[in-house]
Order: C-alpha cells, then sequence, then structure tokens
C-alpha cells in the first residue's frame, strides 16, 4: 500500500484515499478509544470490523452492489476497499435535483431513486442484513444518477437480525435522516416505503414495527 | 521435489487476471510478517490464500498446476536478482506470455464453481471483484 491521505474523520474510524497495487482504494482504520479498557477495545474493534466485511460481502452475494474489499488487516484494525470512482451521495443529487427545478418536478424526477432504494433494502432485509446506519450520504450513484447504479456504503453499524425491530429501527433511522436533510421529501419517503412494501413479502411486520417505533423513538424503554 | 527454486505454480484455468493472485500474494505476505500462516511456506499459503475454502490440501489440489496441466502461472516472491525467475525460465521448456494473457486461459465455469458465484451477484458485480472479495474476507466469511 502507498502512502495515504485522510479524506475524513468520524467518530469510529478514519478514511484515507490511497492506491492499492494500482487500484485506487479506501482505507478505513479504526482507531484506538483510550477510554475503554484496551482488550475490550481490541475486540469490540474487531467485531465490528468482521461484522462490517461479513455484510459488505453478503449484500454483495445478494445483488446488492458495495465496494470490493482487497485487504482486512485485523492486527493494525484496517480495512482497505475499492474506492467508488465516478460517483455522488445520494444526498447531493437530491439537493442538486432540488436546487435546479421547481418542487413539483423534483418530486417527479427523485421517483425512479425512491424506488431502487426501496428495493435495495428489501433485499437486504429479506437477506436479514441490517444496515445500521442508513443516511443518504451512506448511498452512492456511480456514473450517471439517472442510470441508478446504487452503492451502499458503510456497514458499520451492520449487523445480521431476523427481527421485525431491528428492521423497523432500520427503516426509522433513515426517515428521521431523510426527513431532516432533505426539505419536502416526504413523499421521496413514502415512495421508498412503497416500493419496500412492494418488493419484501414479510414486510407487514416491519412496517407495523415502523410505526412502534416512530411513536417511542429509536430506543425501546426499558423500564422494570 | 528437488528443491531447485521457491516459487508457487499455479492453475491458470483458475486465475482470472494477475490481480487476483496480487491479492492473494498480499495476503500471504501479512499473514506471514504477523506470524500467522496456516501453512508451512509463504509460497504454500499463496495457494492457500486463493481458495475460497479452509481445507489446506483441497486447496493445493485446486490451485496448484497439474500433472496434465499445458500452461502455468509462476509467483516468484523477493526475487530482486531475477536468480529464480531465470532458474525457472530455464527449467520449463515453453513459451512465456504476458501475465496479463492468463486471461485466455480461464476457465470461467471451473471459476463460478469454486469460488461459488451465483448470477445475482455477478449482476452487479464483475466477475474478478467477486473472487478478489472472496479470497480478501475468507478468514471472516466462509461462502
Amino acid at each position: 500500500m502507498s502512502s495515504k491521505t485522510l479524506i475524513k474523520q468520524g467518530a469510529e474510524a478514519k478514511l484515507y484515499s490511497a492506491t492499492f497495487h494500482g487500484r485506487p482504494c479506501i482505507v478505513k482504520e479504526r482507531f484506538k478509544k483510550s477510554y475503554r479498557h484496551p482488550s475490550l477495545d481490541q475486540s469490540l474493534t474487531n467485531q465490528r470490523i468482521k461484522s462490517e466485511v461479513r455484510a459488505l460481502l453478503r449484500s454483495r452475494m445478494n445483488g446488492v452492489r458495495t465496494p470490493t474489499v482487497y485487504f482486512v488487516d485485523l492486527e493494525t484494525s484496517q480495512i482497505c476497499m475499492e474506492e467508488i470512482r465516478d460517483s455522488v451521495t445520494v444526498r447531493d443529487y437530491i439537493m442538486s435535483v432540488q436546487k435546479s427545478q421547481s418542487l413539483e418536478d423534483s418530486i417527479v424526477q427523485l421517483k425512479p431513486l425512491g424506488r431502487k432504494i426501496g428495493e435495495t433494502l428489501a433485499v437486504l432485509h429479506q437477506n436479514n442484513i441490517v444496515h445500521g446506519d442508513l443516511t443518504t450520504s451512506n448511498m452512492l450513484l456511480q456514473s450517471d444518477p439517472m442510470n441508478l447504479n446504487l452503492v451502499m456504503i458503510d456497514f458499520g453499524l451492520s449487523h445480521f437480525e431476523n427481527l421485525a425491530e431491528d428492521k423497523g429501527v432500520d427503516l426509522y433511522v433513515l426517515e428521521r435522516a431523510i426527513l431532516s436533510t432533505h426539505p419536502n421529501s416526504d413523499e421521496f419517503f413514502s415512495e421508498i416505503l412503497d416500493s419496500y412494501t412492494q418488493s419484501n413479502p414479510g414486510s407487514a411486520d416491519v412496517i407495523a414495527k415502523l410505526d412502534e417505533v416512530r411513536m417511542r423513538g429509536r430506543k425501546r424503554t426499558m423500564v422494570g | 521435489m528437488k528443491g531447485l527454486f521457491e516459487a508457487t505454480l499455479l492453475k491458470t484455468s483458475l486465475i482470472l487476471d494477475p490481480f487476483q493472485v496480487i491479492v492473494a500474494v498480499n495476503k500471504a505476505v501479512h499473514q506471514q510478517k504477523i506470524n500467522k500462516m496456516m501453512t508451512k511456506t509463504v509460497h504454500s499459503e499463496i495457494l492457500f490464500s486463493l481458495s475460497p475454502r479452509k481445507n489446506i490440501s483441497n486447496a493445493f489440489k485446486t490451485f496448484g498446476m497439474g500433472d496434465k496441466d499445458t500452461s502455468v502461472f509462476v509467483a516468484i516472491l523477493n526475487d530482486h536478482d531475477k536468480s529464480t525467475m531465470s532458474v525457472i525460465q530455464n527449467l520449463i521448456k515453453g513459451r512465456q506470455v504476458d501475465p496479463y494473457q492468463v486471461s485466455e486461459l480461464t476457465n470461467l465455469q471451473s471459476i463460478k464453481e469454486v469460488y461459488n458465484l451465483s448470477e445475482t451477484e455477478l449482476s452487479v458485480s464483475n466477475t474478478l471483484d467477486a473472487v478478489v472479495s472472496r479470497i480478501a474476507s475468507k478468514d471472516i466469511v466462509q461462502v
């Protein structure tokens, strides 16, 4: 691996841009948390790297495009993966569409994207992959956004669970993220839910949970 | 085995692109560095890394050059003075071609079988990415 430059820093990890034997890649490095006991820290970090890699591979195997993993180093807590070149985040795309045209036109134009996102989430949830951090920044559109080449990224909080609760929370997190980042996006989210419901036969329970979660918030009340 | 040289001889029909070998070598060298090799030498570790499964002898049989093969993909490590390379060039009676021409010798059907690639996956990913993903995440996910 060649020299790497820092491109993003989050709460859990740093992202570097580098090359892996001639290919542009992203290195995601989970750093040490000094407030945690070292051995606990190491085991949590390892667990998260493993679940991320697992989710990346399992999503791809089920037909959801994710970055290709090139190398995993548990010693230095790094994942080296394909850089999705020539892409925009769904967030930026929605913003540019909303900026360039009237509200009515932008709703019409974003409709196919909403359908695609709903279908993709249905595939993930049918295979019990819960993303854990669904936001419009964690979805990329590669090359021409009109082609809807949707790439899902950042599976750092993902887990495998066949519980309507977790899937409902997943949708709730996305709903909150969309409604708070994008003004006038109610119809966009209902498009996502519609296509999710149509493509996922087991969606009834999940939607019921979503309604429940909306009432109480993401965290279950743990009284008694 | 006379121990004339140290290298990995790979079955060309299961190699799609030199990058597939690079990813496996990268992993083998890393395992050697941290003393966590599953096999005895770094060259056999390359064979093992290429395989999506954890059975060592099976990996050797599947990915190693076979007795009846008429082509071979050779991976050599640390050969800065090209000494191993010249030994091998003298031993092999054949025509040397560019590593990227390995794609002409690939058997896509057996690659799909060995790496368990489904049409669903290949609809969103090219074959090389699918193979590389499996090699890189083998310790973590079994397919």
